[in-house]
């Protein structure tokens, strides 16, 4: 994985674990790897990686069970909601920089469905 | 967290030349911290005084609460660069060496990190090319079960795929309570590594800042952030 150098580290790890998990690449209710295990796949200290941990746990995304280690919470409600958090941030600065364009939400709306349209196209 | 090591009123000099001047610095245990300054800022003048090599005229050293020379030894693992064994001497030989001067040195962990990276027992030192050599040190190193272990610049000269193979080999044998002080001339090799940075100029210590707030407060990363410190962009 490659790091921007400029961000904490174990803020793009939280990212890039949270990406697996709405992906099901770890799936609900599964153990995540230890955190020697992820800290060797992503080549940072183990601390970089616990405090990921931490924030994810603190976010109900994983729990530890005391002497098995991690996992992926059971809750799909929390995963889905995780989901819908990134998608709004994803969202947030296009929908502010149209809307400096003065482009009201109609205009907005419509333009997102001509991109996805082009997209489309571009893949057949 | 305990303090893995204290340095208090550190003078040095070389002569009559100032080398280290009013070194202060408390690191707590766990951490791995970057120890990055110039060529010849004085970087491995400090690793050595640290490890217990080269004498302290002025100041005091504790290492895991000792201040006494023979034991801050015993406490300290100190990249050796082999500088001292013959071209002719067979890893074997080095290895048995470490076994017998240091009580600390597991051969089990040897060579299980040997393994990992490869290393051949039978070749001799002669033989290794820069990378594989760099390997033998850091196995060497990290065989030792020490509160600290100091890494000077185990990456200098080695190939990008050795150079990985180290890191995740510093990852992996690394215990949760002890702590690392590496130094390297490239910071964007380790900087994924650090939880801390320790920046020596004009033969001075500057604060040790968690790589955190460099990237929180000053939007940087290690590198940029090194390099606006020396050139006193920043104070």
């Amino acid at each position: 994985m490659e790091y921007i150098e400029n961000i904490p580290i174990y803020l793009q790890i939280k990212d890039y674990l949270e990406e697996k998990i709405i992906t099901e690449s770890y799936s609900l209710g599964e153990q995540m790897p230890s955190v020697r295990q992820l800290a060797l796949e992503l080549a940072v200290n183990s601390n970089t990686v616990q405090k990921a941990l931490k924030v994810m746990i603190e976010e109900g995304v994983i729990i530890t069970l005391r002497g098995k280690g991690n996992f992926v919470t059971e809750n799909a409600a929390i995963v889905e909601e995780l989901k819908n958090q990134i998608v709004n941030e994803t969202f947030d600065s296009a929908y502010d920089k149209l809307h400096l364009l003065k482009m009201d939400n109609q205009e907005i709306t419509n333009s997102f469905s001509n991109y996805v349209k082009q997209k489309e196209k571009k893949l057949e | 967290m305990s303090n893995v090591l204290k340095i208090e009123e550190l003078n040095y000099k070389k002569g009559s030349k100032i080398i280290l001047e009013d070194v202060n610095l408390k690191l707590d245990s766990g951490k791995i911290i970057g120890l990055l300054g110039e060529n010849s800022a004085g970087k491995t003048t400090l690793m050595r005084i640290i490890a217990g090599v080269n004498s302290v005229p002025e100041g005091v050293i504790t290492v895991n609460g000792n201040t006494k020379k023979v034991l801050i030894k015993e406490n300290v693992s100190l990249n050796d660069h082999l500088d001292g064994f013959k071209a002719t001497n067979k890893i074997s030989e080095i290895v048995h060496f470490y076994d017998a001067v240091y009580q600390d040195f597991s051969i089990t962990k040897y060579e299980d990190i040997a393994n990992f990276l490869g290393l051949d027992m039978t070749k001799k030192l002669a033989a290794l090319s820069t990378g594989t050599r760099g390997k033998l040190v850091i196995a060497l190193t990290l065989a030792r079960s020490t509160k600290l272990y100091l890494l000077d610049e185990p990456l200098s000269g080695i190939d990008s795929i050795s150079r990985k193979k180290i890191i995740s080999s510093i990852i992996r044998w690394k215990d949760d309570d002890s702590t690392i002080i590496i130094s390297d001339h490239y910071v964007t090799a380790i900087a994924s590594l650090l939880d801390e940075v320790v920046i020596i100029k004009n033969q001075k210590i500057r604060d040790l800042i968690p790589v955190e707030q460099i990237q929180s407060d000053y939007h940087l990363g290690i590198e940029a952030y090194y390099e606006k410190v020396y050139l006193g962009e920043i104070q």
